[in-house]
């Protein structure tokens, strides 16, 4: 009896991180932000996943991150060598006529985009080894030049297929990542493939072909239309329409997003432990609509804000004894000192606060709604994996583990 | 005094709950950890050597130097923490070493800062001034055509702006760059620059690298001696002379470069880029502005017209629109009370001065851009 109840035991998994805390992290560091212009969005970087980490509890056990805010520092020294020959050549090909410039633009634009694929694999890389569980380290193995190249080929043939060949694309992918990654000497496994993309994904993508198409044909038929200007502006009943479409491939991607990736990560399998996930398009759906809703206001408040400071400035203007009208205040922004202050504050505050939003509902949401989701059967039978031994070679490359910072 | 936690050894993936007791007689003193059932000894742990991990805030979590470095104790609940705490003093010790790290990583992010600054506000000058003579004056001429190109393109794409007199033969363009030829004879520049006359109202003029000038229409308006026609565009060539467009360019560069370090976006297309480029633009001005200051008073005494024009021209286009002063001190051509001294200082008044161009060139010349025919009216409400 005892037995029976041990084999079938499932291992849930919690989250008790508060969105409250979170929002202090935050915070303080955008606070320090600014004093450090910019430089301490590598510690940031580094509480933050120690928050997400730490409040995931698996089976009882909680992750831990080990990873330090000066190796990301050392890897985007590591990813400065990479970039410094791009800037030039971008530099360069900016003085040359027009014609060569698109070309090398093009050309310059494919490498980083090759180069991404390297730095997602790398910044995987770089997070699963740094990711300790019940004492034993994760580790991901296999070539992140590998991986860069099948992305870039695979993302070729998307753009070929208009989107078509997405469900193989996804799940080459997918198994490449997972096939590689390991958990102490016990390799992880995904049995699912692109069958498992191929539903929801044509599904979604003739739903939105069909309503999107299906407005465009109303509108054109029924003359549901006038022209301003050279634009085509839809008349009332296409707004609704075209309202409706949104609302609808907002709906759609959150269906497809949580059913692609619940189906997918209930196959992950590390012997005989088996993960399951089961993750509810609803909850995402309305932490998109906070989103917005949180965005709009968001960009009232600073609206607002700046008129203030604008009125402020004005009026201290004024008082100065200065003219007023337009030229007064146009004559307040003429010190380069002052204008290289105001931007960056403004650039750092927009950025901050924007970031920061994303940050509350959306990162925080998903990872909590993928948590709460996931449970692991069997997790007695991990009993027995033992660590890895040391991996030597990520820590003599420990500089592009961190490619993950820096430029995108 | 003993607490309960959860032991992993760091070497297999298997959570024990455990009994912890302090062994004194030890030397050192060690941490033993027991099975919480059995009683059985699982480890013994230096206590000395144990230290506090960052965790979440309802547990504790304790690692050892001397141990695997996945070997962890987790402490929870109020009455084992304190207990844990309380046996092992030095996990104390280690929260203040941490303490430590973080005031050394705002040292090292004012030095950071510093640099940054230091960097911005002498390394780029330095390195644009050095870099600027490596570069060929060809590839420099080739990026002013392409430049040119660019701008000819937005000027004439229907908001207004026309070429005015596109005749490089005529007897205005025939004047113009016989005075060019002038300035630049005997100066050893590998430019030779060639001056477009456009039509616009604000009163300005600028040059591109590897010698392209151009010279708006109501700038021509505003002057009312052939001198000060020739004082601008002496300040412009001197431009030129001086490669300020290219030096510009390398430091707009170097700084995009360096703001792209700070911000993380080495790319530099993004806003942080644009803003970096301009930013370096508006503080270059003023040093350049009083080099090719010089060099048009200099050029005026050299050909023997009066140097007074520039500075007669420049505060006349001020006084007469307040807003497009403004607008022009955003551009790049700030009349500040000390460029005025400074160029007064320069007017050494030649006795023997005689204009710079001819009075039937002067003429041609303000005829370049004659005024558009006005717009048609518009019908009469009523009219057939």
């Amino acid at each position: 009896m005892a037995e029976a109840s041990e084999a079938a035991r499932v291992g849930r998994v919690e989250f008790t991180g508060s969105r409250h805390e979170l929002f202090l992290i935050l915070i303080r560091g955008y606070a320090l932000m600014l004093p450090t212009i910019g430089l301490y969005r590598f510690w940031q970087a580094t509480w933050k996943r120690r928050f997400y980490w730490q409040n995931t509890v698996i089976d009882g056990e909680p992750l831990e991150y080990t990873g330090t805010a000066t190796q990301l520092l050392a890897g985007f020294f590591f990813a400065l060598a990479f970039f410094l020959p791009i800037y030039i050549a971008l530099f360069v090909l900016s003085m040359q006529e027009s014609s060569l410039i698109v070309l090398g633009y093009l050309g310059v634009g494919l490498i980083i985009w090759f180069l991404m694929g390297y730095a997602i694999y790398r910044a995987r890389d770089f997070r699963l080894s740094r990711t300790l569980w019940r004492g034993i380290r994760f580790d991901q193995r296999g070539s992140a030049w590998a991986f860069a190249l099948r992305r870039f080929v695979w993302s070729i043939l998307f753009v070929l297929s208009v989107g078509l060949i997405y469900p193989w694309m996804a799940s080459s992918l997918w198994k490449y990542r997972w096939r590689n990654t390991w958990f102490g000497d016990r390799k992880l496994e995904i049995a699912g493939n692109w069958r498992i993309f191929a539903g929801p994904y044509f599904a979604v993508y003739g739903l939105n072909i069909l309503t999107v198409g299906g407005t465009i044909l109303w509108m054109t038929s029924t003359g549901d239309y006038r022209h301003a200007g050279t634009s085509l502006l839809p008349g009332p009943i296409s707004i609704l329409a075209w309202i409706g479409c949104v609302i609808i491939l907002a709906l759609s991607c959150c269906w497809y997003r949580t059913r692609s990736a619940s189906r997918m990560l209930s196959t992950v399998s590390l012997g005989e432990a088996k993960l399951s996930v089961d993750i509810g398009a609803g909850p995402l759906f309305w932490q998109y609509v906070a989103y917005v809703v949180c965005l709009a206001m968001l960009l009232v408040l600073l609206l607002v804000t700046f008129g203030a400071v604008l009125g402020s400035v004005y009026a201290v203007a004024v008082a100065a004894g200065k003219a007023p009208g337009a030229v007064a205040l146009l004559s307040l922004f003429q010190s380069s000192t002052l204008n290289v202050v105001l931007l960056i504050a403004a650039y750092l505050v927009v950025l901050g606060a924007f970031g920061m939003l994303a940050e509350l509902i959306l990162s925080y949401g998903w990872w909590r709604l993928l948590a709460r989701s996931a449970s692991i059967a069997n997790p007695d039978s991990l009993n027995t994996i033992r660590s890895a031994p040391e991996d030597r070679s990520l820590i003599g490359q420990g500089l592009a583990d961190a490619l993950n910072v820096g430029a995108y | 005094m003993q607490f309960a936690a959860r032991y992993q050894d760091g070497l297999v993936a298997e959570v024990r709950a455990a009994e912890c007791v302090l062994d004194l007689a030890a030397d050192p003193v060690a941490l033993v950890i027991l099975d919480a059932a059995s009683r059985e000894v699982l480890d013994r742990w230096d206590a000395s050597a144990a230290y506090l991990l960052h965790s979440r805030m309802i547990e504790l979590r304790i690692a050892n130097r001397k141990k695997p470095a996945g070997a962890r104790l987790g402490v929870t609940g109020v009455a084992d923490t304190r207990s844990a705490l309380g046996l092992l003093p030095m996990l104390h010790t280690g929260q203040r070493k941490d303490l430590w790290a973080q005031l050394r990583i705002l040292v090292l992010a004012t030095a950071a800062l510093a640099s940054v600054l230091v960097a911005y506000l002498y390394g780029i000058p330095l390195l644009a001034d050095r870099l600027v003579a490596y570069v060929p004056p060809a590839w420099e001429s080739k990026i002013g055509a392409t430049a040119a190109a660019e701008i000819e393109r937005q000027m004439t794409d229907g908001k207004g702006y026309v070429v005015c007199d596109p005749d490089r033969n005529s007897a205005a363009n025939v004047a113009i760059a016989g005075f060019v030829s002038r300035v630049f004879d005997g100066l050893d520049s590998p430019f030779h620059p060639t001056v477009t006359v456009v039509r616009s109202a604000i009163p300005n003029a600028f040059a591109l690298p590897g010698g392209r000038t151009y010279y708006l229409s109501s700038l021509i308006e505003a002057s009312r001696t052939p001198d000060e026609f020739a004082g601008v565009l002496a300040h412009e060539l001197g431009h030129v002379y001086y490669r300020h467009g290219m030096q510009s360019l390398i430091a707009s560069s170097s700084t995009g470069l360096l703001v792209g370090f700070v911000l993380g976006d080495m790319t530099g297309l993004s806003v942080a880029g644009a803003v970096g480029s301009h930013l370096i633009d508006n503080r270059f001005s003023r040093q350049d502005e009083a080099l090719a200051d010089r060099f048009a008073a200099e050029t005026a005494q050299r050909l023997g017209f009066s140097p007074k024009g520039l500075g007669d021209l420049l505060e006349r286009v001020a006084e007469d629109d307040e807003f497009s002063r403004a607008l022009a001190l955003f551009s790049n051509h700030p009349l500040t009370d000390e460029r005025r001294a400074a160029l007064d200082a320069l007017d050494t008044p030649t006795p023997q001065a005689r204009p710079a161009f001819t009075d039937a060139q002067w003429q041609a010349i303000r005829n370049m851009c004659p005024l558009p025919s006005p717009p048609p009216l518009p019908p009469l409400a009523g009219s057939p």
